[in-house]
């Protein structure tokens, strides 16, 4: 963490109040995107958006989950979320629900198919 | 000297006659009486006759000689009159010199640095008149001493802001520091986020008022940039240290980069700018921001929809930004303090930005701040930085919906590799994608898949690992089972 925020300092003289435009308490956001909602660009990169705003579309060509958008910004989740929910807002992008494990076949019990035809 | 000496030399036989006139003229006439008179008064007439012309060439010859000398002094005493007068006009000229020339010199060779015996030695009045020439150099002695003093009083004073406003920045720098990681770590609470933020924009005004002070002490503002950073980011540098930030629109800036030295300063006078325009406009209009190229370098134009500044304003200010850089004293620190300007005109003469403030065409003011074009570079990210661009593109293949996915012979290979060495239709899904995933995006990497192949897979732990390698020490181990699990998600 301690390392992210040398990386931050020395190159730029943003504060995230300013990423985020000051709507930081926007509360409505919170309630649909947690962080593993995956995001998907429904554009292409508008050169007119925030700088933010443009690599958040570039990236989610491919859902990413909101967690990952932040690991590669090396922005907290909340000032991702602000910035989400404008895109969201604006129709940039679209959020998916997580893919459910449950939906997924359980591990064990393929084993125990595997196992159980090895024994056959 | 020789002209009248040679005058009283010609006029001398004249003067030596004229004083024989009346004892000849006496003489002629006690002869002719001598002759006229009857014979038994002729010897005493005669007698009397000679004695009064004795008398009178005595007398005569005396006045003429009293007359020599009283026009010898009469000429001597008009050349001393004239000496005094010379050496008057002399000594007057020399004062006029020293009020009018000398003196200011010292007080501007002083302002410059100079040591006492330094200016004492250059600006010495000429030997001239060496009685008063010894008088001006004691007079201009305690006039240097007294100004040196004076500005070393100054300096003490202008050190001792800068010394306070370095510690408060230092002090400010931390707490931003500080607060930056604050907010990383809580960062999924969005109260306390919320609020940190808020504490983070306080600080950033202190740090501002803090750099002011540092600037008015004759000092560099704030802290220094290593590398260029870009315009952009710079610009926004600049809102983040105003109150009103958010009625800042910042619109098109031209994709360029400043210097390291010259970042620091750029933001404070932009930011001072954007104070004013903010401050004094109404709070429900917007100020826009924006910065073009031009000839000399960049033109950063701040307009606000405020009142505008009336003709008299705008002198008065106009007036600050050219004096402002030519001293700050304590007195300017009134009960209002106006800073904002004075810094600016203070970095604009250090770092040699221009400054005009014009009525806009909103009806307020439209600052324009001219950055010379040796402060400006290419930038290395157009577009502005983001957090840490380093690590921004994700360095995945990307699969648009409908095209052919781009990975399928390594998927192949370790699908075989994993048959053959179990000798069962195996399905490792993890460490099959991850190595299908490892081979596109760097094939060179082998360490990467064996890493996660020994990891039970447990749903949920990729995300943990994930970010954390991502801020940590590895960002390969994380990226690698990011892929990993969307591709799992692709099956």
């Amino acid at each position: 963490m301690s390392k992210a925020d040398k990386a931050w300092d020395p190159g730029n003289p943003d504060r995230l109040y300013i990423v985020t435009k000051g709507c930081e308490d926007s509360n409505k956001a919170m309630v649909r995107l947690d962080l593993v909602t995956l995001i998907v660009a429904r554009t292409e990169t508008d050169p007119g958006l925030q700088p933010e705003h443009g690599t958040i579309v570039r990236m989610c060509d491919y859902p990413l989950s909101v967690a990952e958008i932040s690991a590669y910004l090396t922005l907290p989740v909340s000032t991702v979320t602000v910035l989400l929910t404008d895109l969201l807002t604006r129709g940039l992008v679209e959020a998916r629900p997580p893919a459910r494990v449950a939906a997924l076949p359980d591990v064990c019990l393929l084993e125990a198919v595997m196992h159980g035809l090895q024994n056959l | 000297m020789v002209g009248t000496g040679s005058s009283s030399q010609v006029r001398r036989p004249a003067s030596s006659l004229i004083w024989l006139v009346p004892p000849v003229v006496l003489a002629v006439c006690t002869a002719t009486a001598a002759l006229l008179v009857p014979t038994q008064v002729r010897i005493p007439t005669v007698w009397c006759g000679t004695v009064a012309t004795v008398a009178v060439a005595i007398t005569s010859s005396e006045a003429v000689r009293r007359g020599r000398v009283i026009s010898g002094l009469r000429r001597r005493c008009a050349e001393q009159e004239a000496m005094y007068r010379e050496l008057l006009a002399q000594q007057q000229e020399e004062t006029e010199r020293l009020a009018g020339v000398l003196l200011p010199t010292a007080v501007k060779m002083l302002e410059q640095g100079a040591s006492a015996e330094e200016v004492l030695r250059e600006v010495a009045p000429p030997a001239s008149g060496a009685a008063f020439a010894a008088e001006h150099r004691s007079v201009l002695r305690s006039v240097v001493e007294a100004v040196q003093a004076e500005e070393g009083l100054r300096d003490s004073a202008h050190r001792a802001f800068v010394n306070i406003a370095r510690r408060v920045q230092a002090i400010v720098h931390q707490q931003a520091t500080d607060l930056r990681e604050m907010e990383g770590r809580h960062g999924n609470n969005p109260d306390f986020f919320g609020d940190l933020l808020h504490l983070d924009h306080g600080t950033a005004l202190i740090g501002r008022l803090a750099d002011s002070i540092a600037v008015l002490g004759g000092s560099r503002p704030g802290r220094q940039w290593k590398n260029p950073v870009p315009l952009y980011n710079v610009l926004r540098g600049a809102m983040s240290r105003i109150m009103d930030y958010r009625r800042v629109d910042l619109h098109s800036v031209v994709d360029v980069a400043v210097t390291g030295p010259g970042v620091e300063p750029v933001i404070h006078a932009a930011a001072e700018l954007l104070d004013n325009a903010t401050r004094y406009s109404p709070p429900e209009t917007r100020v826009h921001l924006t910065a073009v190229e031009i000839q000399s370098g960049v033109a950063i134009e701040i307009e606000d929809a405020g009142v505008g500044l009336t003709e008299e304003a705008r002198r008065r200010a106009e007036s600050v930004l050219e004096m402002g850089g030519r001293g700050f004293d304590l007195d300017d620190l009134g009960e209002t303090p106006r800073l904002g300007l004075a810094v600016v005109s203070r970095l604009a003469r250090t770092y040699q930005f221009r400054i005009s403030l014009r009525p806009s065409a909103y009806g307020g003011v439209r600052a324009v701040l001219i950055i010379p074009s040796r402060l400006i570079t290419a930038s290395a990210t157009p577009g502005g930085e983001i957090a840490r661009a380093a690590t921004l593109p994700p360095p995945k293949a990307r699969k648009k919906p409908g095209r052919p996915l781009p990975e399928p012979p390594p998927l192949e290979a370790t699908a075989v590799e994993s048959r053959t060495a179990g000798g069962l239709p195996q399905r490792r899904r993890r460490s099959l994608g991850m190595a299908a995933r490892a081979a596109v995006v760097a094939p060179a990497d082998s360490t990467r898949s064996q890493r996660p192949a020994s990891e039970p897979a447990q749903p949920g732990m990729w995300l943990d690992a994930f970010t954390s390698a991502l801020k940590g020490d590895d960002p390969k181990p994380g990226h690698g089972q990011v892929s990993d699990d969307t591709s799992d998600k692709k099956e």
